[in-house]
């Protein structure tokens, strides 16, 4: 009497040619890889051609959902932050200019609390020496005399 | 062919060690039960035989997770099954439904004769395999081809104890009433 997992097995002989071959193929192609590995130093150097590649499959396509929300998350900040921007933007171009009779009166309530606080007026500062260029024997003269 | 059987001495040890020879003898044993398994729930040979081989590649890669050597061939066809649901949901884009059937344990603890097939009806009701759904098909797949504990079926498909017996309950009653529909119809 054949059992269900004759009846499998049967039904799928003609299969196993070919699961020989990818197991050999399997093997030789691990095992291959092993040695190689075993090999090759460890912690070799990525040439420039192959570190994208090695980037990308080792380190984004692993984590390809959290980079992608990443992503996402950059964006809408971006986008939020360029709307803001606009916004302030514009509300600044619509705020009108003060008029002259309002800066008048912002200038005369700005010198009667000078006044009042008793403040003098800032000295003018000594415009800065002008600097030229001169050998370097004469500006230790220079020193020197002073 | 090879036979299956409780104490079966497989040289995952070795394995373990990198010896390609284990490997191949591992290989060897299960390559078959594996595509068997993995052609009744996709139907395409090619399909089978690349996940065949993924699984064969996972298997060496990471042969350090397997924490019991006991249970090397459940473990192998836990590989084989994840990547049977990933194949399935690139495809179709969907979770499987795999609480379609309503869990009840008790029915289950009245007679071991509920959980056998007669042996006269086992053919019929392979060939009615395919009419049923895939969580179910999985789990009888299971079962028939390398006799696994419910304990390793639910640890194979990542699901509860009482799923598993529930689709098998169910699995067996599915194809028993196909069975007896189609010998209506052949009567």
């Amino acid at each position: 009497m054949k059992t269900p997992r004759d009846t499998l097995f049967a039904r799928h002989q003609n299969a196993a040619p070919k699961l020989d071959a990818i197991r050999r193929e399997v093997l030789s192609a691990e095992f291959v890889r092993e040695g190689r590995r075993a090999a090759v130093p460890k912690f070799r150097v990525a040439d420039t051609a192959t570190l994208p590649l090695l980037i990308w499959r080792e380190l984004i396509f692993p984590c390809r959902r959290i980079w992608a929300g990443l992503a996402a998350i950059w964006i809408l900040i971006f986008v939020v932050n360029f709307s803001q921007r606009d916004k302030s933007e514009m509300m600044a171009s619509k705020t009108p200019l003060p008029s002259p009779d309002m800066i008048l009166v912002f200038r005369q309530q700005e010198r009667l609390l000078a006044e009042l606080t008793d403040q003098k007026e800032t000295p003018i500062a000594e415009p800065p020496k002008r600097f030229l260029p001169q050998p370097r024997s004469e500006r230790r003269i220079e020193i020197l005399m002073t | 062919m090879p036979e299956v059987s409780a104490p079966e001495q497989l040289p995952v040890p070795q394995a373990r060690a990198g010896e390609p020879a284990a490997w191949d003898a591992l290989f060897r044993r299960y390559q078959l039960p594996l595509y068997v398994y993995v052609f009744e729930l996709v139907h395409n040979e090619q399909t089978s035989l690349d996940i065949v081989q993924e699984t064969f590649v996972s298997a060496v890669k990471h042969i350090g997770g397997l924490r019991d050597n006991e249970k090397f061939g459940s473990w192998l066809f836990g590989i084989a099954h994840q990547k049977v649901i990933q194949l399935w949901r690139k495809h179709s884009g969907k979770e499987i439904l795999f609480d379609e059937i309503p869990e009840s344990p008790d029915e289950f603890e009245n007679s071991p004769d509920d959980l056998l097939i007669r042996h006269e009806q086992e053919t019929e009701f392979m060939n009615l395999l395919n009419q049923l759904p895939l969580p179910q098909r999985s789990v009888l797949l299971l079962h028939f081809v390398e006799d696994f504990s419910l304990e390793e079926i639910s640890r194979i498909t990542e699901t509860q104890l009482g799923t598993v017996k529930s689709r098998l309950h169910y699995a067996k009653k599915s194809l028993r009433k196909l069975l007896e529909t189609k010998n209506e119809n052949a009567a």
